[in-house]
């Protein structure tokens, strides 16, 4: 067991080069220059463009930081591959470097102080999208063609059919303005995410709309398929098994089926929380959410691949630590599978 | 056997997931119940006080040395002033942290008197701290090097500072505490306007020994300091300065909301939680309406809240010189005589933007003069036609660059079909920004979009970025000595009236080559909430903070 973990650990290593080989070949291949995207519309003055390739290792530098030229007068561009050291390098270090866009502020900084917002809604969501989806599948399902079968089939359908940012505006406006309006300013929702010692509301209520925005359509995917499972495993022989030795109908449900049928519901629920892990950029928006995946959506318009790279290393460790986790308990719940030498039983 | 196993493995992944989900149900409640009360915060917006609450969106930097983009400016500007300031009233510099100035008689040597000041944190302005910020602006050992050492370009030194061979403005001297001379390397009749940048402010000791903290708390000499540091993507607080030399604020602070989306920001505007921002693309009549229009289209005032005052900056087509097709004079006249630059501020911009007839927006120089030739706001159809047909240009086939997003299509497709319409085979490439701007850089274009956005209110800053041949902003690669010439010599003019003159001569040199095509002058699109008593927003999109009012 010890041999396998240690082995996938070894792994991580291929891989992780791997990702940050092929994001550094992205920022030759990709069009754009970052240095130049630097000044807006304005362009910038020669030789400032080159102070600042160089501090950027972009260009090869003296010991002083001072650019090196060739006979020709130019400057001369840093190998990728030496880039790509000197970023690893970094990286063992501590220091995933400095923003190209957000003047003189270390990558480490920047993520580090919107990973903790994008995290929380991240949970919130995923609860919600838990309780919410599985509760109206089975709903549905146990009480096929119902009114309430009609009901979460159709709203799912909608939910399903409707961009995350148009039912964001629609709250926004339902429950920030309208309603405000309405009760003469006694009972609203914030509008847009605000994390100040100004704030007017509790923290926790600028989590309400942005949760339920990030949640909505995976909500309404989860109670699809917890219902289409719940129907299917109905109809296996142990249910009927089941029946015939004179269970009730909910232990029938709640025994059997309902264990058998969460399998595909959870796995795509988990799932999801990886994907919001790397952030939500159109629910960040709308609700101005300080996150991760407005900032990295940011970063690659405006080819900030210090931004890039950052964010890209914390989803890929993150996504190899689960899947390690994921696979090594595998080993501990189920006993036929066994990792390692088929002797090596620790 | 192995699809039973496969499924057993998945269930128990799922099950781990639910465990984890379980265990996050927990501290989710915990927040539920936290939240219980908020509800009764709601009579206590956010928009109260005497706290100002400002949309912008998030800045490039807020410390002086790379102050830029109009955001970084707003900001920079109450925490930080410079030696003087443009006056949008008289339309002119007036002292802001000089006191009084002399200027040599070969123009070259200007000398100014501070006035006695101190910063956010207790230390004295004095000539050198001028000397230290203006450097930092140049410095290439800075953690990220700044992007606007250009303004200094006409001070001695600057060249060398630049290039890493200085590493002191030689050309700026600190006499004594209060004496600071700034030498120049070649006359600039304009160099009032152009200290008036926000850039070109005096910094601390302590922008030097902790430039981290700096960057994101900077500590100025203006009549707003830092309360807290710049939360990237949410907010800047500033609040009143007690020991400011000026005259104090009205207002005691400003909660700076940084909004991803303006759309966004103005819902929280109806909601009444954000005094300024901008009106949604669209909706700009219906808002004059319901919320009054100002007057003057600069002040905020209650019920007449909605600014569509005209900005300092000129949306254009940048003609490719260096493109086969598009270096035929004639054909540049036939394009722009064939655009109806009035059915696109009519129809896109429901009529509160202006067709450009010329590079210089009005405010900088209205001038009746100055309109360009071939650059009518409704289009000459048959002049155009008559030109294609007598140069035997029917069919010529043209491209339109633009980058995607922004409303730039809309305005894309007028153009397109005006053109076709005098017999011109037109087709559009639209780009993603950055893509866009590599096309423009290498020359890859035929008629590219760009916008100018004046850096001082001056003509030179419209005519020498753009139409000098050496200039960094001239993506046309247009190449008149002629022209180069008289922007030399219209610089070094000393004599305002003289030198308007000469900068309305080579504003018609340009209009005859056509290097740009002038489309339209902005404008502005802000609204400020009925708690504003008064609030100004001037052509160049800077609030004066300092001077604005709030209804307590």
């Amino acid at each position: 067991m010890l041999k396998y973990i240690l082995k996938r650990v070894l792994q991580f290593i291929p891989v992780f080069l791997g990702v940050t080989i092929i994001l550094f070949a992205m920022e030759n291949i990709v069009p754009g220059d970052p240095i130049k995207l630097m000044a807006g519309e304005k362009k910038l003055d020669p030789q400032t463009e080159i102070n600042l390739r160089a501090s950027f290792h972009l260009i090869q530098t003296d010991a002083d930081g001072n650019p090196i030229y060739d006979e020709n007068g130019d400057t001369i561009e840093t190998p990728m591959w030496e880039r790509c050291a000197l970023y690893v390098n970094g990286l063992l270090h501590g220091d995933l470097g400095i923003s190209y866009q957000r003047k003189g502020q270390a990558v480490a900084d920047i993520l580090g102080a919107k990973y903790p917002y994008t995290f929380k809604l991240a949970v919130v969501a995923i609860v919600l999208e838990a309780v919410v989806g599985i509760g109206a599948g089975l709903v549905s399902a146990i009480k096929r063609y119902s009114f309430w079968d009609v009901f979460v089939t159709l709203t799912t359908s909608i939910l399903v059919a409707m961009p995350a940012f148009w039912l964001g505006m629609l709250l926004q406006l339902f429950f920030g303005v309208y309603l405000k309006d309405w009760t003469g300013g006694a009972f609203y929702l914030p509008i847009s995410a605000d994390f100040s010692p100004s704030a007017v509301f509790d923290e926790g209520m600028y989590y309400i709309l942005p949760a339920i925005t990030l949640a909505s359509v995976s909500t309404a995917y989860a109670a699809r398929i917890m219902r289409s499972q719940l129907l299917e495993v109905m109809n296996q022989d142990y249910i009927r098994t089941a029946r015939a030795k004179g269970l009730s109908g909910r232990q029938v449900i709640w025994r059997h089926a309902l264990k058998n049928a969460m399998i595909p519901v959870v796995t795509y629920i988990g799932n999801d929380f990886g994907a919001m892990m790397a952030g939500a950029i159109l629910t960040e928006t709308v609700f101005n959410w300080p996150g991760v995946g407005y900032e990295t959506y940011r970063a690659i318009n405006q080819r900030d691949w210090p931004i890039v790279l950052g964010s890209v290393t914390v989803i890929v460790i993150l996504v190899m630590v689960i899947n390690l986790l994921v696979d090594i308990s595998y080993a501990f719940l189920d006993p036929r599978i066994r990792y390692g030498a088929p002797k090596d039983e620790a | 056997m192995a699809e039973t196993k496969i499924t057993r493995r998945a269930f128990v992944g799922g099950s781990l997931a639910a465990s984890a989900l379980a265990a996050l149900a927990a501290c989710g409640q915990k927040k539920a119940a936290t939240t219980g009360s908020g509800s009764a915060a709601a009579d206590n917006p956010t928009a109260t006080g005497n706290t100002l609450v400002f949309y912008i969106n998030d800045p490039v930097a807020i410390d002086p040395y790379n102050l830029q983009e109009s955001e970084g400016a707003q900001v920079g500007q109450i925490l930080f002033d410079s030696l003087v300031d443009w006056d949008f009233e008289k339309n002119e510099w007036a002292y802001a942290a000089a006191e009084s100035h002399t200027v040599s008689e070969d123009g070259l040597t200007y000398t100014f008197t501070l006035k006695d000041a101190t910063f956010h944190n207790g230390d004295k302005v004095d000539a050198a701290s001028f000397k230290r910020g203006w450097e930092r602006l140049l410095d290439s050992k800075m953690k990220t090097p700044g992007e606007i050492g250009y303004h200094l370009a006409p001070v001695a030194g600057y060249q060398d500072m630049v290039d890493g061979k200085a590493t002191e403005l030689s050309g700026v001297k600190a006499v004594d505490e209060k004496t600071l001379e700034v030498t120049l390397s070649a006359p600039m009749g304009d160099f009032m306007a152009v200290l008036c940048h926000p850039g070109l402010a005096p910094v601390p000791k302590a922008a030097v020994d902790d430039p981290d903290s700096f960057l994101l708390a900077p500590i100025g000499n203006g009549p707003f300091k830092m309360d807290g540091k710049w939360e990237s993507g949410q907010y800047i607080d500033v609040v009143k300065f007690d020991d400011y030399y000026g005259d104090a604020p009205k207002i005691d602070g400003v909660h700076f909301s940084i909004q991803k989306d303006p759309d966004t920001a103005f819902r929280e505007f109806e909601a009444g939680n954000i005094d300024f921002c901008q009106i949604p693309t669209g909706r700009l009549k219906e808002n004059a309406k319901k919320y009054g229009e100002a007057e003057d289209g600069y002040t905020v005032t209650p019920k007449h809240q909605a600014l569509f005052g005209s900005e300092m900056s000129t949306y254009y087509l940048a003609c490719n010189l260096k493109d086969e097709t598009i270096a035929n004079k004639d054909l540049r006249h036939a394009i722009s005589l064939a655009i109806n630059r009035q059915n696109i501020v009519d129809t896109l911009f429901e009529g509160k933007r202006t067709p450009a007839t010329c590079i210089f927006p009005p405010l900088i120089d209205s001038d009746s003069s100055n309109a360009w030739k071939y650059c009518p706001a409704e289009p000459d159809v048959e002049q155009a036609k008559k030109i294609i047909a007598d140069a035997g240009l029917e069919g010529t086939e043209v491209t339109l660059n633009y980058n995607s997003g922004g409303g730039h299509e809309d305005i894309m497709s007028i153009v397109q079909s005006d053109l076709e319409a005098v017999g011109l085979k037109v087709t559009q490439s639209a780009q993603e920004w950055a893509a866009y701007l590599d096309s423009l850089t290498n020359g890859n274009f035929q008629l590219g979009r760009l916008g100018w956005i004046a850096d001082y209110p001056t003509m030179d800053n419209f005519i020498y970025p753009n139409f000098f041949s050496t200039a960094d902003n001239n993506y046309s690669k247009y190449n008149n000595p002629e022209l180069d010439a008289a922007t030399e010599a219209a610089r070094q003019i000393q004599d305002e009236t003289e030198r308007k003159a000469k900068y309305r001569e080579i504003n018609q040199m340009a209009g005859e080559d056509l290097p740009i095509i002038p489309i339209m002058w902005y404008s502005h699109v802000h609204i400020g909430s009925e708690r504003v008593k008064t609030l100004f927003y001037d052509p160049q999109g800077k609030a004066d903070l300092d001077k604005a009012e709030l209804n307590a």
